[in-house]
C-alpha cells in the first residue's frame, strides 16, 4: 500500500509550500524521505536531541512522551514478571498509577507554544495508530480485568486492610503445609497427607471463610456499579490453596450417606405410585351422562358410515 | 323458598349464577306462585312432548313426525366414561353479534359524530390501561418469585453444605421435598378449592374464549388473584413450570375487568366505559389483554400481536391490530422501566421481558447455510419428541379425569409431583460426579457437594434453579460447562417431569419447561456434533441449545408465526428467524403426523364446543336440515308472561336464544318468523316487569333503556330468582321493541361448510333455520356445529354430555 515517491513527491511538495514558514524544513524532510533515509536520520536526531528537525514535537511534549514510554515498559515487565503466580495488583499497583498520572499529564498538558496544537493533540490523536491510546486503554482494560481495584483501597493507595489480612493467612496456611510436609516429598503417596490435613485445618477453614466473607461482602457492595469478582490475586491465591488441599492432599472428604439417600429417596419415589394405584382402584370413575339431542333422525350417520367405507 | 330469596342481588357476588344460568339445580325449588303441577308435571312428560308447551302449535313439523318417535327409546340415564369425543353442555357462546333492536337503534342514533371520537379515544385509554396493569402484575410475579425462590435455595443450599460436611444428606433432601410439597400444597389448594379455572397455563381457556365460548369464570377479579397466587407458589415450589403461560391470561382478565370500567366481584361500579359493556368490545380488550401478557412474558411485543392473531382472535381488523400493537409495547416497556428501577439501573431498560434469553449477538452465534439442514434434523426430533410429549400428557390428562376428580386428591396429587421433582433433582445432583470451577458468580445458588473446594456441581446448575434461569444458562454457559452425560440424564428426567406436571391443579405454564428440555438436548445435540467434527468452530453449543429448546417447544405446541417472532424477539436476533422458522415448520409437520398440539388436545379433553377456522373437509353432504335442532321452542311477538316463564323454567331446555314469531292466533296464516329474543333479554324484562298491562296502568312508568341491559350484563341472575306473582303470569309481554328483528336465517337446504362459515365469520350464537314460508324449522348453535369433527377415519359426531 505504500505509495510510489514519484508520486508522492509534488503533491507533498505543493502542500508544502502551502504551509509557508515551515515549508523549508518539511521540504528538506520530505526530500530526505524520498531518499528513503528519513528513519535513520530521525533516530539520528532523536538521539542527538536536536530540537528543530522535529516541528511536530515541542520539547515538553517530547518529554511527557518519553515518560510515558518508560513508564509503560515498567508496567509491561512488571505484569509479566508476576503472571505466575498471579501478584499482580501487589506489585504493580504502583506502576500502573504512575503510568495513569503521565497518561494524565499528556491528556492535559498545553503546549506552552501559543499555536493552537498542543501536546495532548499532537501525541494522542495526530495519526491513525494512536499507539499510545491504544496501550493506555490495554493497560486499563487488564487492570478493570484482574479487579485489582477491588483489593486495593480507595484512593489505590496500598493494598486494603482486608486484602491484606487475606494474604497473611494465605502465606500462615502455606508456611502451615510446608512445615507439615517436612521430612515427605510431595509425591511421596497420595494418602499420607493426614498429618497436614489434621494441623493445618484450622487455618485452611479461616482462609476459607474470610475468603467466603469476602465474597459476600463483594456482591452486596456490587449492586452499586462493581463487578461481583474479586481480585485476581486473591481469587488465585484461593484457588491454589483450594486445589492444594482437596486435589493434592486429598483433604476434604465428605461424608457420603448414600444408604439413607436411597431409602428416602426410594420412599417418596413409591408414594405416587400407591397414590395412583389407591385413587384407580378406589375413586369412583366419573361417569358422564349423556343428553341427546332434539334432531331429526336423518340419514346423517349413514352419511358417515358412507363416507368412511367410500 | 329461602334460596330463593337469596338470589335476588342485580350485580351481587354470586358464586353460581353464571353457569347456573338456566341450568338450576334440580333442588332448586322452582317459582313461588307458579302452578308447581304444571312445573311438576312437566318434568314427567317426554322432553320431547314437554319442549312444545310454551311453544306454538303450528311450528312445521308435517313431514318430521314419523321421525321424532325415534327418540322415544332414548329416555333411560346413558353413563358413559369421560372421552375425548363429548361436548360438554357446561358451555355456552359469546354473544359476538349486536342484539339491533330499537332500544340500539335509538342509542346509536343518539350518539354522534364526536361522541364516537371519544368512545375510540376511550379504546386507546383503555388498551394503555391494559398495558400498564400486565406490565405492573408481570414485575409483581417476577419479583416475588425472585426473592422468594431465591430465600428457599439459600436456606435449602446451606443445608446441604452443613450436612455435606457432617453427613446426614438425606436430612436435606427431606427439608427440599418438604419446602416443596408445602408451598405447593398452598398453590394447589387455593387453585383446587377456590378457583378451578385458573389451573393450568390459561391459554386453552382464552384461546376458547376468544373463540367464542363462555367458560365460566375465566375473566373473574378473583381468578386473576387466584391466578397469580397459584403462579408464585408453584414456581417457588421447584415445580417443573413457567410463569410465562399464566401471563398470557392474567393479562386478559386485566383486560376483560378494566374495559368495563367496574368489578363485580368487588361490588364496584365506576361509572365509566359503559358503552364497552357487551361481548363484542370485550373480545376486542380481551385479545388485546392476551398480547399485552404474551408482550410481558417474553418481550416480544409483535409477538403478543400475533399470538393473539394466530391463537385467539376469529375477527380481527386492522384498527385493532395497531390498538393491540399499542397495549403490547406499553405492557414491554412498563415491565423494562419498573424492573429497570427495581434491579437498580434505572435508565438501562435492560430487561424487557418475564425470561430473557440473553444477547445472541457474537460471531460464534451466527451460523452459516451448511447449518441448515442440521437445524431441520432438530426440527425433526423436536417434532417427535414433542409428539411423544402430548400423547403421554393425553393419557396422564385422561386418567386425572376420570379418577382425580376430587380437590382434596388433586392437592394430594399436585404434592406427590412438588416432592418427587425435588426428590429426583436431588438423587440426579447426589450421583453427579460433573464438578465444574466457579467462574465469579454465573451460578446463582453454586452447590459444591462432593466436589472439590472452589467447585461446584454441574448439574445443580441444572436442577437446583428456576427454570427461567436454567435456560438461559443452558443458552450461555461457555463450551464445556456441561458434560454431556449430566445433558442427557437431565434432559431425560425434566422430559417425564414436565409432562407429569402439565395438567396438575396449579396454575403453571409450560413454555419454560419446554424449553428447558429442548435447550438441554439441543446442547448435547450441539456437544457430540462438535465431537464428530473434531472440534469444528461452528459448533457452539448455546446456538444449537437454542434451537433445540425451538424445536421441543414447536413440537409441543405447534404454534408457528408467533412462536417464530416471539423467539426472534427474544433473543434479539432478526438473522436467527430463518432457522427458527424452519425448525418450527418441521416440528410442526413432524408433530401433527402424530398427535395435535398440547392445547388444542386440552381443548378437546374438556369437552369444549370449538370453532376451528373451517368446517371439516368432507362435510358438504351434510344441509342445515341434519345439522339444526328441532323442534324449536318460540315464543310469540305478545307473549303471556306465565309461558315466558315455564319455557326459562324448564331445566330439561336451558336455551338461551328463542325464535319470535308473529303473535297470529288465526290458524290459517303462517306464523312467520319476526325475530330472536335472547334468555339474558327476558330476564331483564321480567325483572323490571315490562308487561303491557302496567304500561297502560302507569303511564309513567320508566321506559326501558339499554343501560339497564347492560347494568345486568354479565351476570344475568338465574330466572328462580325473579318474583312473577299469579296475577302478573296473566299478563302480556310485548317483546317486539326488544328482540333483535334482523336474526340470520338460512334456508334447510344450506350446507354444513355455509353454515359454518357465516356463523364463524359473524361470530353467531343462534342461526335460524326457516323454510320457503319464513318458518321456523330448526336453531343450529355452536355445538351442532363442532359435534362434527374429523378424526382418523373421516367425518365423526360427538355426542353432548352433562359434565
Amino acid at each position: 500500500m505504500a505509495p510510489r515517491p514519484c508520486l508522492l513527491l509534488p503533491l507533498l511538495l505543493a502542500l508544502a509550500l502551502a504551509l509557508g514558514p515551515a515549508a523549508g524544513k518539511a521540504r528538506r524532510l520530505l526530500a530526505l524521505e524520498a531518499l528513503g533515509e528519513a528513519e535513520e536520520l530521525a533516530e539520528e536526531l532523536w538521539g542527538a536531541g536536536l530540537p528543530g528537525d522535529l516541528p511536530e514535537l515541542e520539547p515538553e511534549c517530547r518529554r511527557l512522551l518519553a515518560a510515558f514510554a518508560e513508564g509503560s515498559a515498567a508496567l509491561t515487565g512488571c505484569l509479566g514478571r508476576r503472571a505466575r503466580p498471579v501478584r499482580l495488583c501487589q506489585a504493580c499497583h504502583r506502576h500502573y498509577r504512575r503510568l495513569l498520572a503521565q497518561y494524565g499529564s499528556i491528556a492535559r498538558a498545553v503546549g506552552n507554544s501559543s499555536e493552537s496544537h498542543n501536546c495532548a493533540k499532537s501525541i494522542l490523536t495526530s495519526d491513525r495508530l494512536q499507539i499510545v491510546v491504544t496501550l493506555s486503554e490495554f493497560f486499563n482494560e487488564t487492570w478493570d480485568a484482574a479487579n485489582c481495584a477491588n483489593c486495593l483501597k480507595n484512593d489505590s493507595e496500598g493494598l486494603s486492610d482486608s486484602t491484606v489480612e487475606f494474604l497473611d493467612l494465605f502465606n500462615k496456611s502455606l508456611t502451615c503445609f510446608e512445615h507439615n510436609l517436612q521430612g515427605q516429598t510431595i509425591y511421596l503417596s497420595p494418602n499420607n497427607y493426614t498429618e497436614v490435613c489434621k494441623n493445618c485445618n484450622e487455618t485452611y477453614k479461616m482462609l476459607n471463610d474470610l475468603y467466603n466473607n469476602l465474597q459476600r461482602m463483594n456482591r452486596q457492595g456490587g449492586e452499586s456499579g462493581h463487578s461481583a469478582h474479586l481480585c485476581i490475586d486473591v481469587e488465585d491465591a484461593m484457588n491454589i490453596t483450594r486445589k492444594l488441599w482437596s486435589r493434592t492432599f486429598n483433604c476434604s472428604v465428605p461424608c457420603s450417606d448414600t444408604v439413607p439417600v436411597i431409602a428416602v429417596s426410594s420412599f417418596i419415589l413409591f408414594l405416587p405410585i400407591v397414590f395412583y394405584l389407591s385413587s384407580f382402584l378406589h375413586s369412583k370413575q366419573k361417569k358422564r351422562i349423556l343428553i341427546l339431542p332434539k334432531r331429526i333422525q336423518s340419514n346423517a350417520s349413514l352419511v358417515n358410515i358412507q363416507e368412511k367405507y367410500s | 323458598m329461602a334460596n330463593v330469596a337469596k338470589k335476588v342481588s342485580w350485580s351481587g357476588r354470586d358464586r353460581d349464577d353464571d353457569d347456573e344460568d338456566g341450568r338450576a339445580d334440580e333442588t332448586t325449588p322452582l317459582l313461588n306462585g307458579t302452578g308447581p303441577g304444571l312445573a311438576a308435571g312437566g318434568r314427567q312428560l317426554t322432553s320431547s312432548s314437554f319442549l312444545r308447551i310454551g311453544q306454538l302449535s303450528n311450528v312445521d313439523l308435517n313431514e318430521d313426525v314419523h321421525e321424532l318417535e325415534t327418540e322415544l327409546p332414548r329416555q333411560y340415564p346413558n353413563e358413559i366414561p369421560h372421552n375425548e369425543k363429548l361436548l360438554s353442555l357446561k358451555y355456552e357462546s359469546l354473544d359476538y353479534d349486536n342484539s339491533e333492536n330499537q332500544l340500539f337503534l335509538e342509542e346509536e342514533r343518539r350518539i354522534n359524530h364526536t361522541a364516537f371520537r371519544t368512545v375510540e379515544i376511550k379504546r386507546w385509554v383503555i388498551c394503555a390501561m391494559i398495558g400498564i396493569f400486565t406490565g405492573l402484575i408481570a414485575c409483581f410475579i417476577d419479583i416475588v418469585v425472585e426473592n422468594l425462590a431465591g430465600l428457599k435455595y439459600r436456606v435449602v443450599k446451606g443445608n446441604i453444605d452443613k450436612f455435606t460436611e457432617k453427613g446426614g444428606l438425606s436430612f436435606s433432601l427431606l427439608l427440599w421435598a418438604t419446602l416443596n410439597a408445602s408451598v405447593v400444597m398452598v398453590g394447589s389448594m387455593i387453585v383446587a378449592f377456590i378457583e378451578p379455572v385458573a389451573a393450568g397455563s390459561g391459554i386453552p381457556q382464552i384461546k376458547c374464549y376468544l373463540n367464542g365460548v363462555k367458560i365460566p369464570h375465566v375473566v373473574r377479579l378473583k381468578t386473576l388473584v387466584i391466578k397469580v397466587c397459584g403462579v408464585i407458589l408453584s414456581v417457588v415450589g421447584g415445580l417443573a413450570v413457567g410463569k410465562e403461560g399464566p401471563m398470557i391470561h392474567s393479562g386478559a382478565v386485566i383486560a376483560a375487568g378494566i374495559s368495563q370500567g367496574r368489578s363485580t366481584s368487588l361490588k364496584r361500579d365506576f361509572k365509566i366505559f359503559e358503552y364497552f359493556r357487551r361481548d363484542t368490545e370485550k373480545r376486542d380488550f380481551v385479545s388485546a389483554g392476551a398480547a399485552a401478557g404474551v408482550s410481558a412474558a417474553f418481550g416480544a411485543p409483535v409477538g403478543g400481536v400475533l399470538f393473539s392473531l394466530e391463537e385467539g382472535a376469529s375477527f380481527w381488523n386492522q384498527f385493532l391490530t395497531w390498538r393491540i400493537f399499542f397495549a403490547s409495547m406499553i405492557s414491554t416497556f412498563t415491565l423494562n422501566s419498573v424492573l429497570s428501577v427495581y434491579h437498580g439501573n434505572a435508565w438501562d431498560l435492560s430487561s424487557p421481558g418475564l425470561i430473557n434469553f440473553g444477547r445472541f449477538d457474537n460471531e460464534k452465534m451466527g451460523y452459516t447455510i451448511q447449518e441448515i439442514p442440521i437445524f431441520i434434523f432438530m426440527g425433526v426430533v423436536g417434532g417427535i419428541l414433542g409428539a411423544l410429549f402430548n400423547a403421554l400428557n393425553y393419557w396422564l390428562t385422561m386418567f386425572r379425569i376420570r379418577y382425580i376428580h376430587r380437590p382434596c386428591l388433586q392437592v394430594v396429587e399436585a404434592m406427590l409431583v412438588a416432592a418427587v421433582t425435588a426428590t429426583v433433582g436431588f438423587v440426579m445432583i447426589y450421583c453427579s460426579r460433573d464438578c465444574q470451577p466457579i467462574h465469579g458468580s454465573t451460578v446463582a445458588y453454586p452447590l459444591q457437594l462432593f466436589c472439590a473446594d472452589g467447585e461446584y456441581n454441574s448439574m445443580a446448575t441444572a436442577f437446583f434453579n428456576t427454570p427461567e434461569k436454567s435456560v438461559v444458562n443452558l443458552f450461555h454457559d461457555p463450551p464445556g460447562s456441561y458434560n454431556p452425560m449430566t445433558l442427557g440424564m437431565f434432559t431425560l428426567m425434566y422430559f417425564f417431569l414436565a409432562c407429569w406436571t402439565y395438567g396438575l391443579t396449579v396454575s403453571a405454564g409450560v413454555f419454560i419447561p419446554s424449553l428447558l428440555i429442548g435447550a438441554a438436548w439441543g446442547r448435547l445435540f450441539g456437544i457430540s456434533l462438535s465431537y464428530l467434527t473434531k472440534g469444528s468452530i461452528w459448533a457452539d453449543p448455546g446456538k444449537y441449545a437454542l434451537m433445540g429448546a425451538a424445536a421441543q417447544l414447536g413440537g409441543i405446541v405447534r404454534m408457528t408465526l408467533s412462536l417464530t417472532v416471539i423467539m426472534m424477539e427474544a433473543t434479539g436476533n432478526v438473522t436467527y428467524g430463518f432457522p427458527i422458522m424452519l425448525v418450527l415448520m418441521t416440528a410442526k409437520i413432524v408433530g401433527d403426523y402424530f398427535v395435535e398440539g398440547l392445547y388444542d388436545m386440552h381443548i378437546q379433553l374438556q369437552s369444549v364446543p370449538f370453532l376451528h377456522w373451517e368446517a371439516p373437509v368432507t362435510s358438504h353432504s351434510l344441509t342445515a336440515r341434519e345439522v339444526m335442532s328441532t323442534p324449536v321452542t318460540c315464543l310469540r311477538r305478545i307473549e303471556r308472561v306465565g309461558t315466558v316463564v315455564d319455557i326459562l323454567s324448564d331445566t330439561s331446555s336451558n336455551h338461551n336464544g328463542f325464535p319470535v314469531v308473529e303473535s297470529n292466533p288465526d290458524a290459517t296464516q303462517v306464523a312467520g318468523l319476526r325475530g330472536l329474543i335472547l334468555r339474558s333479554q327476558l330476564i331483564v324484562l321480567l325483572k323490571h316487569k315490562v308487561f303491557v298491562e302496567r304500561a297502560n296502568l302507569s303511564l309513567v312508568q320508566r321506559r326501558l333503556k339499554l343501560k339497564d341491559f347492560r347494568d345486568a350484563y354479565p351476570r344475568f341472575p338465574p330466572i328462580q330468582s325473579i318474583h312473577v306473582s299469579q296475577d302478573e303470569r296473566e299478563c302480556m309481554i310485548d317483546l317486539s321493541e326488544f328482540m333483535n328483528p334482523s336474526p340470520y336465517t338460512v334456508p334447510q337446504e344450506a350446507s354444513l361448510p355455509r353454515v359454518f362459515k357465516l356463523f364463524r365469520a359473524l361470530g353467531l350464537r343462534h342461526l335460524v333455520v326457516v323454510d320457503n314460508r319464513n318458518e321456523v324449522v330448526g336453531m343450529v348453535t355452536r355445538k351442532d356445529l363442532a359435534r362434527y369433527r374429523l378424526g382418523k377415519e373421516g367425518l365423526e359426531e360427538l355426542s353432548l354430555a352433562q359434565t
